[in-house]
């Protein structure tokens, strides 16, 4: 009986590790080809014209064009420090002050995350614009929001929620000790605050200002829209290759557009690497809270309270463009745009939800196997395995998708021109957070816990499936999330992909948008929001009741926090 | 809990296969239908009424002539779609140069003027697009201008910030109003008159829907553009659409066979319909334009526009020169 056993048991071991490595060897493959391989040949595109090696276009890029590089320097760093320094206030009111309506503010910066491109600008050309609603119609001013001041603005705007997640994230995971010995030793709020809170929270800040930095750089929706003459390197790339058809420019500039990226993520990894908060014990003094002066807490509210109503009055404009008669013009209530939705519309709209949920799934599952596989086999290489795999996360979706294009335009890999494509570019696209979160939840997993589960007789097999995968649930919800969001809202990186049979929702609302059917776009806008958000809303309710035994709801939200944290 | 957790993740694979084996049956099944790039006003009627003749379905995706051009050339004759249908001549001249086309000579051709087509048949013209004047008359009342009826109305400082143009290196639109000027001023006189006009002009847009949107919303007064203003005073936006006296800049809006093509037949049959006295009716009923064929009536809204003499342009020449005359605008206006 017990030798039967023990011989099923090693025939499992023998199946598993070979499985495993299959696995590896296919995974790693697939990363190959489509995160390194898109990158390369973009390079490849840049260098060799006309078959010889050259730099012709770095050399005219440098020469009449440092302006570009230039301004989208200065774009990305005032719009992060703008970003950074909205997003620590609205932490700070989240953490920090006892007035009501955290949670609110909590699903609004969520809420932001689903931004559906061209809309959510023309919302704001509607309230901010030359003659929009707010500044013209009602404060009688004559501004021009479009050039630099403008993208800065919606940056900082957009920006600061990801922020504001991630500063959240490192503020509740400070141990309130500190922060108490401080107090007890006589300081006041304030300097608590600046002198021990922010000191400790400094690693977590600095890596929300270099993600934000990296969006931003890569951002190319909103300067081509509210920049005016004001032009910046990622949108020059788009506009290279749809204007002049100069796709080896297009590249030159896309590679440009990278050293910067590049410099900020090593920082980036470097923080991560020294900064001890992943280690950081959830505090145990839950009402525990500093006192700071009025005025202060005052400041921190009204900002806070302004960039909400800023948000949504943005969401309800787009809400209600779907019913107003006329986007813009007459505000009474309507039916006709929503019944212009016809199967053509309807079907593209279905096909996005169908690719994002293949996308969300599959990139979670690949995801967190990967991040296993960093974070436990030490095998030969996992660094530049890591590395490729955050790749995409700070490469501009243009470059991504131009990149897509030529590297799956001829045989052997021909793969454009199918769903195929639109889909794995999304989940490659995407999937840095989400091997990210799967890494962070098992570096606060003890490996002791594994190693005891080995002495006590457990295979592999088992040990993945009972320890790892258990515990793997925040960040696949975390991952899939993400995934599907960003696949329902993609434009930039799959526009060069989509074919007439792989039309997705954006790019139906793009077109009714293009036509002159504001309105309709409209309708289609708030199908992508209120989608993403029921989807947003069942996964999560989904995978948090298997832990509603362990801990109440309020709990697992802090924890779904937190591995937003360090690591988006 | 455990064995949810591995449920779920098994219904989730079956899921992704089912719906990959879906899409493989779903897109080998395609022999009665037709995929298709381009931008035409009022397309998803006229694609209905080609599929209720024929029975031939319509897969399409609405791009501009720059995106088609670059995708295309990127991608280098792989099938991505069948048919190209209606945009800025001077990319489909590019793409005939570039290899990117296959030459067809319709039977309904012959119905066709030669100014109107390619001689090789890679391109024949549908209608003949022109360029006009968006005007938000809401604008024009609260800053007391009265509406610009001509060309040379623009370039009052009155209107300055008041009209967008989209950037001609990215709108075929854009492109046409600068090589009409170019072509009917002259050199000289050309360059001249789109400076002062850019002198009213904030800044170039960089989508070519941008100058009838921002003139829809009041954003500014006068956004120069094609045709789609009547589809916004369908809307209920306080806009109406100008013809210029002094001058009228047009060019045709093509069709053409795309090389790599899965379904040549029905993008041949497509083509023929395009092209005959029923498909030209159609097309004219849906988007206001000038029918290229002899013969069939001019819709309504442009009957004003029959005895306007339309400006003589070359066409050969604007797609021949368009990098040179790109580049030298560029370095005047690009702002």
């Amino acid at each position: 009986m017990t030798n039967n056993n023990s011989k099923t048991n090693t025939k499992k071991i023998f199946n598993f590790k070979n499985i495993e490595k299959f696995l590896l060897f296919f995974l790693i493959l697939t990363i190959i080809v489509f995160i390194l391989w898109p990158i390369l040949a973009v390079f490849y595109k840049s260098l060799i014209i006309n078959g010889s090696f050259n730099f012709t276009c770095y050399h005219a890029l440098f020469v009449k064009n440092y302006k570009l590089l230039l301004n989208s320097l200065f774009i990305s760093c005032t719009s992060t420090f703008f970003a950074v320094l909205l997003g620590l206030i609205i932490a700070l009111y989240i953490t920090y002050l006892k007035l009501p309506g955290k949670l609110f503010i909590f699903l609004v910066l969520l809420l932001t995350m689903i931004s559906p491109p061209f809309v959510t600008s023309l919302a704001y050309i509607m309230l901010f614009g030359r003659r929009g609603l707010i500044t013209y119609k009602l404060l009688g001013l004559h501004l021009n929001p479009y050039g630099w001041h403008g993208i800065i603005l919606m940056q900082t705007i957009s920006q600061a929620s990801i922020a504001a997640l991630i500063i959240l994230g490192i503020l509740r995971s400070i141990d309130k000790k500190f922060e108490q010995s401080s107090m007890d030793l006589g300081a006041n709020g304030l300097r608590t605050l600046f002198k021990v809170t922010l000191p400790l929270a400094k690693s977590g800040i600095i890596a929300a200002a270099l993600i934000v930095f990296v969006r931003s750089l890569a951002d190319f929706g909103t300067p081509i829209i509210i920049g005016g003459g004001y032009k910046v390197l990622a949108t020059e790339a788009y506009l290279n290759v749809i204007g002049l058809y100069n796709l080896p420019n297009a590249s030159a500039m896309s590679v440009l557009l990278l050293i910067p990226a590049l410099i900020a993520f090593i920082l980036y990894r470097k923080m991560i690497n020294n900064s001890n908060f992943y280690s950081a014990k959830k505090n145990s003094f839950d009402n525990f809270s500093i006192n700071l002066p009025h005025w202060f807490t005052g400041g921190i509210a009204i900002i806070t309270y302004l960039f909400i109503i800023f948000i949504l009055l943005k969401y309800a404009t787009i809400f209600w463009g779907a019913f107003a008669k006329t986007w813009g013009i007459d505000y009474s209530f309507s039916l006709k745009h929503i019944s212009k939705l016809n199967i053509n519309k309807l079907g593209s709209f279905f096909r996005s939800i169908k690719y994002s949920i293949i996308a969300g799934i599959a990139g979670s599952i690949i995801a967190l196997i990967l991040s296993y596989i960093i974070e436990r086999k030490k095998i030969y290489g996992n660094n530049i395995i890591d590395f490729i795999v955050t790749l995409p996360f700070m490469i501009p979706g243009i470059f991504f998708g131009i990149g897509y294009v030529l590297a799956f335009h001829s045989k052997p890999l021909l793969l454009t021109g199918t769903g195929f494509i639109v889909i794995v570019n999304c989940i490659y696209r995407q999937l840095p957070l989400g091997t990210k979160a799967g890494s962070s939840v098992l570096s606060q997993l003890n490996p002791e816990m594994e190693s005891s589960a080995r002495d006590l007789g457990a295979n592999e097999f088992f040990l993945f499936k009972d320890i790892i995968l258990p515990n793997m649930k925040s960040a696949f919800l975390l991952s899939f999330i993400n995934t599907f969001t960003a696949t329902m809202t993609t434009i930039g990186a799959v526009i060069f992909l989509i074919t007439p049979s792989s039309k997705i929702a954006t790019v139906e609302m793009f077109d009714a948008i293009k036509n002159g059917n504001i309105g309709t776009g409209a309708v289609l806008a708030n199908l992508i929001i209120f989608t993403v958000l029921i989807i947003n809303l069942l996964f999560t309710w989904f995978l948090l009741r298997e832990k509603k035994t362990k801990t109440n709801y309020k709990k697992s939200k802090i924890s779904y926090v937190s591995t937003i944290e360090p690591n988006y | 809990m455990r064995e949810r957790g591995k449920l779920f993740i098994l219904l989730g694979i079956g899921l992704i296969f089912c719906l990959f084996a879906g899409n493989i049956i779903y897109a080998s099944n395609s022999n009665s239908k037709i995929k298709l790039f381009g931008a035409y006003e009022g397309k998803e009627k006229i694609f209905s009424t080609f599929t209720k003749d024929t029975g031939i379905k319509i897969e399409y995706l609405d791009m501009s002539s720059g995106e088609v051009l670059a995708r295309l050339k990127a991608e280098k004759g792989t099938p991505l779609a069948d048919i190209w249908f209606g945009g800025g001549v001077d990319s489909f001249i590019a793409a005939k140069n570039n290899g990117l086309l296959i030459p067809y000579i319709s039977k309904e051709s012959k119905y066709i003027p030669e100014k109107y087509k390619d001689p090789e048949g890679y391109w024949t013209g549908l209608s003949i697009v022109l360029i006009s004047f968006i005007v938000n008359t809401d604008i024009a009342k609260e800053l007391n201008i009265p509406i610009p009826q001509t060309w040379s109305a623009l370039i009052n400082p009155k209107f300055k910030d008041e009209i967008s143009m989209s950037n001609p290196a990215i709108s075929g639109t854009a492109y046409t109003i600068l090589t009409g000027i170019l072509q009917t001023m002259g050199k000289t006189k050309g360059w001249e008159f789109i400076g002062k006009l850019n002198k009213n002009i904030d800044y170039y847009a960089k989508r070519g829907s941008e100058p009838y949107t921002k003139a829809a919303l009041g954003e500014v007064m006068v956004g120069l553009a094609t045709d789609t203003g009547i589809e916004l005073q369908r809307e209920g936006y306080p806009i109406i659409t100008v013809f210029p006296k002094d001058g009228i800049f047009w060019c045709p809006s093509p069709v053409a066979i795309l090389k790599g093509t899965t379904n040549p037949e029905g993008a041949k049959k497509f083509v023929d319909w395009c092209l005959s006295e029923r498909g030209q009716k159609v097309l004219s009923n849906n988007c206001p334009r000038i029918p290229t064929r002899k013969g069939v009536e001019i819709p309504k809204l442009l009957k004003s526009v029959e005895n306007t003499e339309l400006q003589k342009i070359n066409f050969e020449e604007a797609g021949k020169l368009r990098t040179s005359i790109i580049e030298e605008w560029k370095n005047k206006f690009d702002k």
